[in-house]
């Protein structure tokens, strides 16, 4: 995928201009490699952080607010299977019943 | 003789272990008083005896290796053996989850139309908030390796401001998660499809809270520096196993939001 390639590219570009510092000598004992830090740094905000963005702009340009067009409820057997009630409320619902999306048993509850 | 001559930890007698199995009890007997008989006290009674247990318990670690210095190397090399165990058990009972979606969605029985997904299911787009899901949960992956990498540098600030996106990332995934169980069109009871999502998914959404409430402490103890750059083990295991839940992500986007649709 393209975007793993850049991703790559980047991050031995990131690589490489750190290379210098790591060639420094080192003179108080045993160090977690120099650097390397800064890298994961860099990655975190360069490449995570926009990713995250970007989908965050993908999710709301693909939503559809207030849509009111649901599926017609069709009482198949296989769903909407009530073999006990749950232990809250009338035992009907379940736990993050949504009353616009999710039909009982007998139909939307709104109809 | 008033001195150990080995480097292991010989633990004080503690109450703990014995309060933590009488709320195992008192959990356990308490699900059934609530499902059969609609009584909530037991359960409620054994979920705070848990916490209270859970809470001394790690309290006392703390105290022990911070405070008292019996953690040695070895007896590190012990505690990792023992975060590695644990995870491995947590893989095993993903694994087990995985099978029964697998189980059902290679072969649908004619009773949901014989494909996948059944008749009258309309999946999650995975392209939308799923794949939002990913990349926070992929991100947080690589702020708690910043964090891990500033914490053996010696950098504080760093380190801190590391964890606290890490843990922001955990606790957006959590509320998108909760948006996405309240807009479903499908619940819980929509048949082997639903029992398959809701419990896999469920089962992880509780380890990113765990793991969110792991990075949580290890963020205080840090600001109370606890952790130095060499010998913070508390921080690894917390990243060892904030890694695996991302993992177990990967495995359940891929196989039942993807695959699955």
């Amino acid at each position: 995928m393209a975007a793993a390639a850049a991703v790559g590219t980047r991050v031995s570009r990131l690589l490489g201009r750190s290379l210098p510092q790591q060639g420094r000598p080192m003179s108080s004992g045993a160090h977690g490699e120099e650097g390397s830090a800064r890298m994961w740094k860099a990655l975190t905000y360069f490449v995570a952080l926009p990713g995250v963005a970007v989908s965050m702009l993908n999710v709301f340009l693909k939503s559809h607010h207030g849509e009111h067009e649901r599926p017609e409820f069709i009482a198949y057997p296989h769903l909407r299977i009530r073999s006990k009630p749950f232990p809250w409320g009338d035992g009907n619902h379940t736990l993050f019943h949504n009353p616009r999306v999710n039909p009982l048993p007998t139909g939307y509850e709104d109809e | 003789m008033t001195h150990q001559t080995h480097a292991y930890h010989m633990v004080n007698p503690s109450p703990w272990p014995l309060t933590g199995a009488l709320s195992a009890l008192l959990m356990t007997s308490g699900l059934t008083m609530w499902f059969h008989f609609n009584s909530s006290t037991l359960l409620i009674l054994g979920l705070l005896t848990n916490s209270l247990t859970m809470y001394q318990w790690w309290r006392d670690v703390v105290r022990e290796s911070t405070f008292q210095g019996h953690h040695t190397a070895v007896v590190q090399t012990g505690l990792r053996y023992g975060m590695i165990l644990f995870i491995l058990s947590e893989v095993l009972f993903f694994a087990g989850f995985f099978w029964a979606f697998y189980h059902s969605s290679l072969a649908p029985t004619p009773n949901l139309g014989g494909y996948w997904p059944p008749a009258g299911i309309n999946p999650l787009n995975p392209m939308e908030v799923p794949l939002l899901n990913t990349l926070v949960l992929l991100a947080s992956g690589v702020s708690i390796t910043w964090a891990h990498h500033s914490l053996m540098e010696g950098n504080r600030k760093h380190s801190l401001q590391a964890l606290l996106i890490t843990i922001s990332l955990g606790i957006y995934f959590t509320l998108l998660q909760t948006s996405e169980y309240l807009e479903a069109p499908f619940t819980i009871s929509d048949g082997i499809y639903g029992s398959t999502f809701f419990v896999a998914t469920g089962f992880h959404g509780l380890h990113v809270m765990i793991g969110s409430t792991f990075l949580t402490i290890c963020l205080l103890r840090q600001l109370k520096f606890h952790f130095t750059s060499k010998h913070h083990f508390g921080f690894e295991a917390a990243a060892w196993y904030w890694h695996f839940v991302d993992v177990v992500w990967l495995f359940l986007y891929i196989s039942i939001y993807w695959w699955g649709s």
